[in-house]
């Protein structure tokens, strides 16, 4: 019987552990515990929707940073992006859009920054009307404010 | 097909396509419009789905060579300091657009007059300003009557919500004593003509799911379309033909399949815009016309007008839900709108506040301006500026210049084989004196808002929406395409009705304008069907 269980994921398990360590290392979780890592959203879907232009992108990353990259401390994960990211500012911040995309799209990660879950539409926001008399001092004082007679 | 003959083919059907369509319906002509693009489907709109903000950086970009549909044609803005971003389909650019939907003011059309700059336009705000009414009920807009910078006027509906954003910067507006007042929006603030209201999504430059925003696939078109107006989606028009006579008798078009077709006319209308329009006149040359349709002045394609745009935004200590509401819409400020020298250049600037972004947006942009880094610190930079930022953006005047231009790439094309535009512009040093004084009381305007940070930035380059004057109006042959009711003063049954034959620009947000002088030409022609081509 065969030891190998499939998967569909697009990369090996090493990369996978090196994927986790620099989703974390780009958006941690915070320290008040409101915020979740990029880890903790789920990653794997959205590749599943955006890997055919994400995955090339992502595996630039990976085969730039060290195998031991998963190990390391928080500093030098950070220092090995923040040194990838100057090698190839580009590509860096196409990835970087792809994490804080995935990231952002998190119902968890909405609700904690005042948004509502999924899509804007068709829930909508409540926007307040605003003071109109506000405008009164524009009003009062229309005669230097007028519009230039022809 | 050959045989057929239609009385009137419109090309585009945009902002002033819809209107002018509208409006001739009224004579029961046969009237046909080709448009290049498709209708575009609103329950496909970014706002339906999670990802709404990505989607701006790919299909609903409004940069058409990021975009890259084939219903698009690439531009070369390689020589340009600002980039064009369009939409094309049924609706044009208006289903992309902000909807802020200021009118030209009465001074605008008179500033050779006024400032001795440019020219004077052969009509005046009094003639438009039935057909700007007139247009805002269509449209349905949002506004507030009784700003002492307009002539009286009546918007249909009332202002869209200021929300604490426009509260803040009215706030600061006051304490310098500065004019501010609610914008005139195309987004209705209430149900209207069998229209939902605005849901304040936000993202209104990404489509409106809601139908909220008054873009003419929604307003003008399904009414002309009642009314007996045939409108063909996916039809490239190349060329206008033009008989012995010199009358423009038809165009030659590409169907869906790429396939080369010909439709013959009797009047054709130009509503392709400021970038559209002289692309085709220039592509239509013949033994008559050596240099492009309509052309015996040199003008088409010349005196290119964008606006030019700066950008200053304020990071505020408290929660103002940024991201709420419609982006580009909220309050502006016409304090320095008009000619004073003593700022050491002429005309002037609107000052438009807008709303936040997303959250995508805020944390791409802050990681580009180095304000919120990934990593550890990026979630208490994220905090303090999504949702308490607000924005002014600074739309300059810019006043027409011959060397900046519209003309044909020599390679570059369109999937049918069409020669692509190219465009040639650079910023006047009045526009950038005007904008460096627009930038710095941005800066004063949100200190006195009560901003804790303050960044400028401009002019931008992405910002090519307003494509104006390469086509103008005037009363003389020689230095301008079309008299003072669009008609071309070479080809008497050609018509252009769209940005392209403003003679100045205003420092305004085009489309209210665009759409009125539509609306005047299809009523000029209207009232002048018995000796038309006289």
């Amino acid at each position: 019987m065969s030891d190998i269980i499939g998967s569909d994921h697009p990369f090996n398990q090493p990369q996978q552990k090196t994927l986790a360590a620099v989703l974390d290392t780009l958006v941690p979780a915070s320290e008040d515990g409101q915020m979740p890592s990029a880890t903790e959203v789920d990653f794997d879907q959205y590749l599943r929707t955006q890997g055919e232009i994400a995955l090339p992108l992502i595996e630039a990353v990976l085969e730039q940073l060290d195998n031991t990259f998963a190990e390391q401390s928080l500093e030098e994960r950070c220092a090995q992006l923040q040194a990838y990211s100057e090698a190839d500012p580009l590509n860096f911040q196409q990835v970087l859009t792809h994490v804080y995309d995935a990231y952002y799209q998190d119902d968890r990660v909405r609700v904690a920054i005042g948004m509502i879950k999924g899509p804007v539409f068709p829930q909508g926001n409540e926007v307040m009307a605003g003071d109109l008399s506000l405008l009164d001092p524009v009003i009062n004082n229309s005669e230097q404010h007028q519009y230039r007679k022809v | 097909m050959t045989d057929d003959v239609v009385d009137v083919l419109i090309i585009g059907a945009g902002a002033s396509g819809a209107s002018v369509a509208w409006s001739l319906a009224d004579t029961r002509m046969r009237i046909v419009c080709m448009e290049q693009g498709d209708w575009t489907n609103p329950s496909e709109y970014p706002t339906t789905a999670a990802n709404w903000e990505s989607q701006a950086y790919g299909p609903y970009n409004i940069n058409p060579n990021v975009r890259g549909r084939d219903t698009d044609y690439p531009i070369n803005n390689d020589e340009s300091a600002v980039a064009v971003v369009n939409f094309n389909g049924v609706g044009g650019s208006t289903i992309l657009y902000g909807a802020h939907f200021p009118r030209l003011h009465p001074s605008d059309f008179k500033v050779k007059s006024l400032d001795g700059v440019a020219e004077d336009w052969p009509i005046d705000y009094a003639t438009l300003e039935p057909y700007f009414a007139q247009n805002d009920r269509v449209m349905g807009v949002s506004g507030l009557s009784g700003d002492p910078m307009y002539p009286p006027k009546q918007p249909p509906l009332p202002p869209l919500p200021m929300g604490l954003v426009g509260e803040t910067l009215a706030r600061g507006f006051n304490k310098l004593g500065w004019h501010w007042w609610p914008s005139d929006s195309a987004i209705i603030s209430q149900p209207y003509e069998g229209r939902d209201k605005c849901l304040n999504l936000g993202p209104c430059l990404s489509a409106c799911a809601q139908g909220g925003k008054s873009s003419t696939d929604i307003t003008y078109w399904p009414e002309a379309i009642r009314r007996g107006v045939e409108l063909r989606t996916r039809c490239r028009v190349r060329e206008i033909t033009v008989n012995e006579q010199g009358f423009a008798d038809g165009v030659v078009y590409y169907n869906a399949d790429g396939e080369e077709c010909y439709q013959r006319a009797e009047v054709v209308v130009m509503a392709c815009n400021g970038v559209g329009t002289p692309r085709i006149l220039l592509n239509s040359t013949s033994a008559r016309f050596p240099d492009g349709l309509a052309n015996r002045s040199g003008m088409v394609g010349k005196n290119l007008m964008f606006h030019p745009v700066g950008f200053v935004q304020g990071v505020f200590e408290e929660r103002l839900d940024s991201h709420k509401g419609p982006q580009a819409c909220c309050i502006l400020s016409k304090e320095f709108y008009e000619s004073d020298t003593t700022r050491g250049f002429v005309r002037g600037y609107n000052m438009q506040i807008t709303r936040g972004s997303g959250p995508l947006n805020t944390a791409m942009a802050g990681y580009t301006q180095g304000t919120i880094p990934w990593g550890p610190g990026h979630h208490e930079a994220f905090r303090k500026r999504f949702d308490h930022v607000a924005a002014i953006g600074i739309i300059g005047e810019d006043l027409p210049e011959e060397h900046n231009t519209v003309t044909l790439d020599t390679e570059l094309t369109d999937s049918d084989g069409v020669p692509s535009p190219k465009i040639t512009y650079r910023y006047s040093d009045n526009s950038l004196k005007m904008i460096e004084h627009g930038l710095a009381r941005g800066e004063e305007a949100m200190q006195a808002a009560g901003a804790v940070e303050i960044t400028k930035a401009g002019p931008l380059r992405d910002t090519g929406w307003h494509l104006l004057g390469t086509a103008r109006m005037g009363n003389d042959p020689e230095t301008s395409v079309v008299n003072h009711w669009g008609r071309s003063h070479d080809v008497k049954n050609l018509f252009i009705v769209d940005g392209s034959i403003f003679v100045t620009g205003g420092g305004v947000n085009p489309a209210s304008t665009i759409q009125a002088c539509a609306l005047y030409i299809a009523d000029t022609m209207k009232k002048n069907l018995a000796n038309l081509f006289d």
